[in-house]
């Protein structure tokens, strides 16, 4: 309890196309629950959670804006890549549609974002291809996305927000290659606008310490 | 100027021919092409400049394409051009100055600039711009497009590459003319969209305006300071997302911080003297209350931690009852407590301050330390600072207090908790000594009796009937607390103005006032709280029909006349106990007398009573002396119309109708016009008649008691229906069923004691017989012995005569005699 509750706050959005399980996704990391019926997110909705990086031995801080895949909220979602340090771009490994607007997706990243960015491809959904009879067809494998992930500079991992596999994994992942490129100078705190360290640049330092305690329930 | 006027004389051309307006306006806009030189272009739109005022719909026409050209060519390149070109559209758009013509073209050019998103893009990347005059002209003109045609400008917005950091970036500007106008901007940009409102704050909204109000000094900052907490609660507003984000920055504690309250105080530290005590003016009172109002919002909202809510609600409770905070900011406090309020308000203690006589609200005393609910009954009771300015009647104070009892109905919304208060007004009977009834503020406000001496005391009055509210609170729709209440004998409350003028106690200076030491009446058993409250309203209606009160007077007489029959129809309400409790202490007299009598003025108290009257006449199901049988004559003589009639004429009455949930603080004197000599005394005087929660208790029960005043006596309950009236009817048969038996068992019971009594009788009668006759039998055996025994004798006797005389024969016969042989034979069985 005592002393700082996290080192860095990290500013995450997740992206990708309709119906993919976004909002599922940040809602299996802030609550370990699953929603059944999530409702299209209208807009964008925001949730947050503490993760520690054990290489690191840091606690960090991660602030995720969920967006809306849908196409007339696109030009909004668009608004949001330029404050953040990492960027969730996510597919379900049963659509091959999904895959393929992945790299529009892209194209909007890197026209937007900051280009030290940490972008990750999530493959969700995988357990709808577990090996049972009459599950759902596989329609993109993992080799193929693996390869385009990396042609393309990106992390990647496959998860289920059902039931949890790989999705902490994921924010795990890029937060540690968001660290390490701070440790590598790649940002300084003044130019990304997605990264915070835990002393408040600003002058609102009245009641830090108090405020620490609090927010770690 | 030479350039000037060198253009000006190229313009007018050779011929010297006067020119209207409109041609040297299109000369001007032709000159705004691309082609000319950028010192022609400048001049040019410096010269549409001059002219847009005087003749806004020619340059408007002519120009508009031309300078929207000129913005997005080059404003960013050439900073005098795009100032001149931006207050030019400015003119242009403007909606607010000059006549209805001009505010139509004001609209029109608005319309034509955002006919695609390219100006407003444009715009949003000028902001980017360092410079001071074109961030500063693009700040007021987007104002004035976001002012003319809001929701345009928001979905331009959201298209915009650079919208978003730019207007983040403006917020941060040393400048603080540029600074204060990009808040007023922003507070136009984010009003109703989400979207908007979620992505500045992704963009660290929150942190600049913070920075901003921080810098400015918080709450003491001024104009500016309210502008940035405005955005602030703008960016807040039914956004949830915003609101889960804002928790999770160190920001919500600074709001308690802006009011110098701790955030981190604990429940038993008392607050601190900076923070109960401030100086207050009216800016710093307006940024306060928008700080209150946040933290009003953030608790209201879900999901917020439980600590924050506890701290945000100590803050407002403090602010509320124990700071010198202005009334209105309290009550703004009092009204943004939660209605589930979970709040251990009996468990918090407060220390409540006074301020010293004469010092200007510079000195001030500091009250023995009290409990939070205690201070909160108090100030609905008497008003801030002891009733300090009770009489008075301001509006401001009056609706704090009005808002202070909204609080405690809402503390006292689950029935536990108005039975233990109740209860607690109950003698105690600890320890076997049922001494004195305790004597809560409460209780003294609401059984003071009405000062039917001298003049009225309008504080009094207000307290009174502020005390009948509370009350009504307890007891609303439940029986269980009726009945407790029922129990409640107050110890007297002396009649004498001089004990309860100014004496108001606080529960700070310690235990009330011990009540005057047993008087002769000794003897008589302790007045009910309801007999009280009746008696007290027949003083009241006595005191109101005296001709020598004036107009005012009279009017107070009437709000604590309805003070009492209000918090008496909710009590007899469905209660058949207390309604036979009224009208055993003598309600029904009190009550008809008033509904026969009305003048055009008053019209609620007939209406009123109408109502109690229909109440008692609904629930007096109670076997006693007045019975339904009893009230029903009575109903019929004063005419069921007439009744409904003067119930009806409630809803009319300006009193009743404007009464709502959050307002029941009315100007004094509503509807003025029919009585021409009212007139506040002071500037913005207030009065209070009803709460909305009779209101609603009379909206949904009227009807019941209009129908009721048709059934018959023997009739059920008109408010019963369904299965309820089932229900009645059953416990009804059951009811009668019980009571025959009961009359059985007694006349049964009496039967066998008169039986059990009589045969106790006999029995001593029979023995005593036996024993004087088993007396006598002893006796007559033992004559009988003595008779056996002469018998006996006798025989002997008759023996010996025998045996004599059979020798006498003998001898007779011997000596010759004739003697008769039969007697010989009989053996003397005859003599």
């Amino acid at each position: 309890m005592a002393g700082i509750t996290w080192h860095y706050v990290l500013k995450f959005i997740i992206t990708g196309d309709a119906a993919v399980g976004k909002s599922s996704l940040l809602i299996r990391l802030t609550d370990q629950r699953f929603l059944l019926n999530p409702d299209p997110t209208l807009g964008v909705e925001f949730g947050s959670k503490l993760i520690t990086i054990p290489e690191e031995n840091k606690i960090i801080k991660l602030q995720c804006w969920d967006t809306a895949g849908t196409e007339s909220f696109r030009s909004i979602t668009r608004s949001y890549y330029r404050g953040a340090a990492g960027c969730l771009l996510v597919y379900d490994v049963t659509s091959r549609k999904s895959f393929t607007n992945a790299r529009s997706w892209l194209a909007d990243v890197r026209e937007h974002a900051d280009p030290h960015l940490t972008c990750i491809l999530v493959g969700n959904k995988v357990d709808l291809c577990d090996a049972d009879a009459g599950a759902k067809r596989r329609e993109v494998s993992t080799e193929e996305a693996e390869l385009w992930a990396q042609e393309e500079g990106l992390l990647f991992v496959e998860a289920s927000a059902k039931s949890g596999q790989g999705v902490e994994d994921a924010f795990v992942k890029a937060a540690s290659d968001i660290l390490s490129k701070i440790r590598r100078g790649v940002f300084d705190d003044n130019r990304s606008p997605g990264v915070k360290l835990s002393k408040p640049h600003t002058n609102l330092t009245m009641e830090t310490g108090a405020v620490k305690q609090r927010c770690c329930s | 100027m030479e350039f000037l006027s060198q253009t000006y004389v190229a313009l007018r051309g050779p011929t010297g021919a006067p020119q209207t307006p409109s041609d040297t306006i299109g000369r001007l806009s032709d000159r705004l092409s691309p082609a000319t030189l950028l010192a022609d272009r400048r001049a040019a739109v410096l010269a549409l400049k001059g002219l847009s005022r005087d003749c806004k719909h020619d340059v408007g026409d002519l120009a508009l394409p031309g300078l929207l050209e000129v913005l997005s060519n080059d404003a960013e390149v050439d900073a005098d051009i795009g100032k001149a070109v931006l207050e030019t559209l400015q003119i242009l758009c403007d909606a607010e100055e000059g006549d209805a013509a001009s505010k139509e073209l004001g609209f029109k050019h608005t319309d034509y600039v955002l006919a695609n998103e390219k100006a407003t893009h444009t715009l949003f990347a000028l902001l980017g711009d360092q410079n001071f005059y074109t961030r500063f002209a693009t700040l007021q003109y987007l104002s004035t497009l976001l002012q003319n045609r809001r929701q345009l400008v928001q979905g331009y917005f959201l298209k915009a590459p650079t919208g978003t950091g730019s207007v983040v970036s403006v917020l941060e500007d040393k400048r603080e003319i540029i600074r204060n106008e990009a808040i007023s901007m922003v507070q136009a940009l984010i009003s109703q969209s989400p979207d908007i409102q979620k992505v500045l704050a992704f963009e660290g909204a929150f942190e600049k305006l913070f920075n901003i109000v921080m810098q400015e000094g918080g709450i003491e900052g001024g104009a500016v300071s309210s502008g940035a907490l405005a955005c602030v609660d703008g960016l807040l507003r039914f956004n949830s997302s915003n609101q889960s984000y804002f928790r999770e920055t160190p920001l919500p504690p600074v709001l308690c911080s802006l009011l110098l309250f701790p955030p981190n105080l604990q429940l038993r530290d008392p607050a601190p003297q900076e923070f109960a005590l401030q100086f207050w003016d009216a800016q710093k009172q307006t940024n306060a209350a928008l700080a209150v109002g946040i933290m009003g919002m953030l608790i209201g909202s879900k999901g917020n931690s439980a600590q924050e809510a506890s701290a945000f609600t100590r803050c407002l409770v403090e602010i509320a009852l124990a700071s010198n905070a202005p009334t209105p900011l309290k009550t703004q406090a009092l009204r943004l407590l939660p209605s589930n309020l979970s709040f251990p308000l009996s468990e918090l203690t407060l220390t409540p301050y006074m301020p010293v006589p004469e010092t200007n609200g510079e000195e001030w005393d500091r009250l023995e330390p009290a409990s939070a609910l205690d201070v909160l009954v108090e100030l609905a009771l008497h008003g801030e600072y002891n009733g300090l300015e009770g009489g008075k009647r301001i509006k401001d104070e009056l609706e704090l207090r009005t808002a202070a009892v909204a609080v405690f109905e809402n503390f006292v919304r689950k029935e536990e908790t108005r039975q233990a208060i109740v209860q607690a007004m109950l003698p105690s009977d600890v320890a076997g000594q049922s001494g004195m009834p305790p004597m809560t503020p409460l209780l003294h406000a609401l059984t003071a009796p009405p000062n039917t001496v001298s003049t009225l005391d309008p504080a009094s009055v207000t307290s009174t009937h502020l005390a009948t509210l509370l009350f009504s609170h307890l007891l609303r729709s439940s029986s269980r607390v009726k009945s407790l209440a029922r129990l409640i004998t107050p110890s007297p409350v002396s009649a004498l103005p001089d004990q309860n003028a100014g004496t108001f106690f606080v529960p700070a200076d310690g235990p009330p006032p011990a009540p005057p030491p047993d008087v002769a009446d000794d003897d008589e058993p302790p007045q009910t709280l309801l007999q009280i409250l009746s008696e007290n309203l027949s003083l009241s209606f006595l005191s109101r029909s005296r001709a020598s009160t004036s107009d005012r007077e009279s009017r107070e007489w009437d709000r604590i006349v309805v003070g009492y029959l209000c918090l008496l129809s909710q009590w007899l309400w469905e209660d058949p106990q207390s309604v036979r409790e009224f009208l055993d202490a003598g309600g029904l007299g009190v009550l008809v007398e008033p509904i026969n009598q009305t003048t055009e003025v008053d019209t609620i108290v007939p209406a009123l009573c109408a109502f109690l009257l229909g109440i008692c006449y609904e629930f007096d199901r109670e076997p006693g002396e007045i019975t339904r049988a009893t009230i029903y004559p009575i109903l019929n003589r004063l005419g069921v119309d007439t009744l409904i009639g003067r119930m009806s004429r409630l809803r009319e009455d300006e009193r009743f109708k404007a009464v709502g949930p959050d307002a029941i603080v009315l100007p004094y004197p509503t509807v003025s016009y029919l009585q021409p000599s009212l007139r506040a005394e002071a500037e913005d005087e207030g009065e209070v008649w009803f709460d909305w929660a009779f209101v609603d208790f009379w909206k949904s029960n009227y009807y019941t008691v209009q129908r009721g005043f048709s059934t018959e006596p023997d009739q059920l309950s008109s408010s019963a229906s369904g299965q309820n009236a089932e229900a009645t009817m059953l416990i009804a048969s059951l009811r009668d069923v019980i009571r025959n038996q009961s009359q059985e068992i007694e006349n049964l019971q009496r039967k066998v004691k008169e039986l059990s009594a009589s045969n106790g009788d006999e029995v001593a009668s029979l023995k005593a017989e036996v024993s004087s006759l088993s007396a006598k039998l002893l006796q007559s055996e033992e004559k009988q012995k003595d008779v056996e025994k002469e018998q006996e004798d006798l025989l002997v006797l008759l023996d010996e005569v025998t045996t004599k005389r059979k020798k006498d024969k003998a001898r007779l016969r011997e000596a010759g005699h004739e003697v008769s042989e039969d007697e010989a034979d009989d053996d003397g069985s005859d003599e």
